[in-house]
């Protein structure tokens, strides 16, 4: 009997399995190292976004607390700024805060003294402290002793202030920056305060001091 | 025969959901992430900024109206829908129905206000409680920005937004912890409260105020200031030992134009509009802006009142009746040229001077003038005045020493040059009014002018102050602010926010 061949038992050649297989090493190791990039760039964007959020509450805290203050003064390396605030709601222990403290949560009605300079508007006896500063990596505000975190990033937020005072009002510059997770060389090791990757995520503001307008 | 079949199926439609799949759960985290930013950003950033708009136009709104307790006292809170507060304490006015602005009236501003403090000469000062509001849109579902880490509340400490309820209302009532309510909001909105008082513009808050330019004093001159509660003036600006130092350096000069020219030492501040005025090319020890424009209301010939008419005659010599020491009710007089004339004061039965007050009317020019010891003279001219410093004399003296009040207490009206007051009528026809000061001798008076060109020729020093539209004195001349004229020159001229404050909670 002759035995009939089996013809279908035919499979691939060495060189065309290594020619497959390289193909599609090839073919996995772009999908997954383009899903490494786009991951790592949803990441940075959302990071970048996240951080630009962060300025942006930085600078509304500074220009609320600033507009309202009787001054403010900042640091010789601007990384820290104080106001002087009126105590504008009446809080326990205050002379004021009345029997059983009835009066406490209540707007003080100023004390008004015309004066030779003036006309002098009192908020009570005391006034409140609000300090902002830089702690590592973090942004915080303390208001009387009470610290509050108001901004944390890994990304090197700098927020930057400077205080000037004229004749007849006072304003503050800020500025805070940070470097994005995705950033250029720029002019050295990518860290610096002038790195073109971080003066372009700045962010500005002027608030003027309402207390002390012009004219 | 054998049928070799071939199976059709295979993975790729499984292989297409799948990537399908993933692709969408990728979309669908950028647009989670995305939406919460743009919410974020766009919309309760905008929002909180929005809503201290809101409050500050609504402070604008109330500011208006205690303005014009100077400028048109009859009319405050009248217009819009300002109404009387019934029962309040202290007059009291509010907007019943809150200002609507910005996009689909997207905005709005309740307003209040009241009177808050009343001073000695019975000006009033305004508490302007302003409340605004800004919807907030966008969807509300996503929430706020709280993602720093496990415990910091990033933005809802900042921006308290109102997406069901009013928690200020809920938690502070009115803001003094009365009828706390639960209120429902109809869509979300930020609502920041702000609180200002509106003070009184004095007269004269500095030696001098130019509505259109300033030169002086000259190289060997000086603007300086003291206070005649401690006597009269003597120089000390430069001496931080003498213990009315702080007294000295008050001489404050302000233009509301670029047009600025110094020779010798400002004492003081100097403020221009649009001037390029800096320390290093000038001679000012104060602070120095730029940038600081302000108005000086015109001058109205004055009438006086149907219950004290003008007295009769033009004399040399002003005798005033004995209704003249009281303030509230001074002699009147009409003249159409005052030249030459001396005004005393009413003595008491020792003899001693008592403090007289005499308003008179010029319709013309104004010359040599003398007013006696105990005279308050105020001076309301329409023409120009012209004389030598020495013939414009003011016999009272710096602290009031001999000088008695009416009711035989000494008076404590200290100023001298506060004694002696010119205004200048503004011109009606847009002539230029003129004052022109020439040596020798010197000036104690305070001149309110806000249309007149006011020279000063030679070295004449003046004590007081000046408000005018140019200036010019540039020659050796000194002049003196007495600071003892705030809140005595006069009703107020305008009225200016003194005060801010925000209330965060």
């Amino acid at each position: 009997m002759k035995l009939r061949q089996n013809h279908n038992t035919a499979g691939f050649s060495m060189g065309e399995m290594v020619v497959v297989v390289g193909i599609t090493s090839a073919l996995f190791a772009a999908a997954f190292a383009s899903s490494i990039s786009l991951q790592q760039s949803l990441a940075g964007v959302d990071d970048f976004f996240s951080t630009h959020l962060q300025q942006i509450r930085i600078i509304d805290y500074l220009s609320r607390d600033v507009k309202r203050s009787y001054s403010v003064t900042t640091s010789v390396d601007k990384l820290t700024v104080t106001c002087t605030i009126p105590n504008y709601v009446i809080q326990a222990g205050d002379s004021d805060a009345g029997v059983g403290n009835a009066n406490v949560g209540k707007r003080r009605t100023p004390t008004i003294t015309p004066t030779a300079n003036g006309a002098v508007i009192d908020y009570g006896t005391g006034t409140s402290s609000v300090i902002y500063a830089l702690n590592n990596q973090t942004i915080t505000r303390t208001e009387n002793g009470v610290l509050t975190t108001i901004a944390a990033s890994t990304d090197s937020l700098v927020p930057e202030t400077i205080d000037t005072e004229l004749a007849n009002t006072e304003y503050t510059s800020s500025t805070v920056t940070f470097m994005p997770k995705f950033h250029g060389h720029g002019n050295g090791n990518g860290q610096g305060q002038t790195d073109p990757s971080r003066t372009g995520t700045t962010v500005f503001a002027k608030a003027y001091l309402r207390n002390k307008r012009r004219g | 025969m054998k049928i070799n079949r071939h199976s059709e199926t295979g993975s790729v439609i499984l292989c297409a959901i799948a990537i399908i799949v993933i692709i969408s759960l990728v979309a669908a985290g950028v647009l989670m992430n995305t939406t919460a930013r743009y919410n974020a950003t766009s919309k309760q950033v905008k929002a909180w900024k929005e809503a201290l708009y809101a409050a500050e136009a609504g402070g604008d709104f109330g500011y208006v109206e205690c303005r014009k307790a100077s400028s048109a006292p009859g009319t405050q809170f009248t217009g819009g829908t300002w109404a009387v507060v019934s029962g309040a304490a202290t007059p009291t006015w509010t907007l019943t129905t809150p200002a609507t602005f910005g996009t689909n009236n997207s905005l709005s501003a309740s307003v209040i206000v009241d009177q808050v403090f009343t001073d000695t000469n019975s000006n009033p000062f305004y508490r302007i409680r302003s409340v605004g509001n800004a919807t907030v849109y966008g969807l509300k579902r996503v929430g706020m920005d709280d993602r720093m880490n496990a415990t910091t509340r990033g933005d809802s400490l900042l921006r308290k937004i109102d997406f069901n309820y009013d928690h200020f209302i809920a938690a502070y009532g009115d803001g003094d912890g009365n009828n706390k309510q639960l209120l429902t909001v109809t869509t979300p909105k930020i609502s920041r409260r702000i609180e200002l008082i509106a003070a009184p513009v004095e007269p004269f808050e500095g030696f001098l105020k130019c509505l259109a330019s300033f030169s002086g004093p000259g190289s060997a001159g000086v603007c300086d200031s003291y206070d005649s509660h401690n006597g009269a003036y003597y120089f000390c600006a430069n001496n931080p030992a003498d213990p009315h130092y702080l007294d000295s350096r008050n001489g404050s000069v302000s233009v509301n134009t670029p047009t600025f020219s110094q020779g010798g030492t400002i004492y003081g501040d100097v403020s221009t509009n649009g001037g390029n005025v800096t320390h290093s090319n000038s001679s000012i020890t104060g602070t120095i802006d730029n940038n600081v424009s302000f108005t000086a209301p015109p001058v109205v010939q004055p009438v006086p009142p149907a219950s004290n008419p003008y007295k009769p005659g033009s004399p040399a010599t002003i005798n005033p009746s004995s209704t003249a020491t009281n303030s509230g009710t001074p002699d009147w007089y009409l003249y159409s040229v005052l030249d030459g004339v001396t005004i005393n004061a009413r003595t008491d039965a020792s003899g001693n001077p008592i403090e007289t007050y005499v308003t008179v009317v010029v319709t013309g020019n104004v010359g040599k003038i003398t007013i006696n010891k105990g005279v308050n003279a105020r001076i309301y001219f329409a023409g120009s005045l012209s004389a030598k410093a020495r013939d414009i004399v003011n016999n009272n003296v710096d602290g009031a020493t001999g000088v008695k009040n009416a009711d035989g207490t000494p008076s404590t009206n200290v100023s001298r040059a506060g004694h002696f007051q010119f205004m200048g009528i503004t011109p009606t026809d847009g002539s230029t009014q003129v004052i022109d000061i020439a040596p020798p001798g010197n000036v104690w008076a305070t001149f309110y002018a806000p249309s007149a060109t006011f020279q000063l020729h030679g070295n004449p020093d003046i004590y007081g102050a000046i408000t005018c539209n140019n200036f010019t004195g540039n020659g050796n001349t000194g002049f003196h602010f007495d600071k003892a004229l705030r809140g005595t020159a006069g009703p107020p001229i305008d009225y200016r926010i003194a005060s801010y404050v925000e209330d965060v909670r």
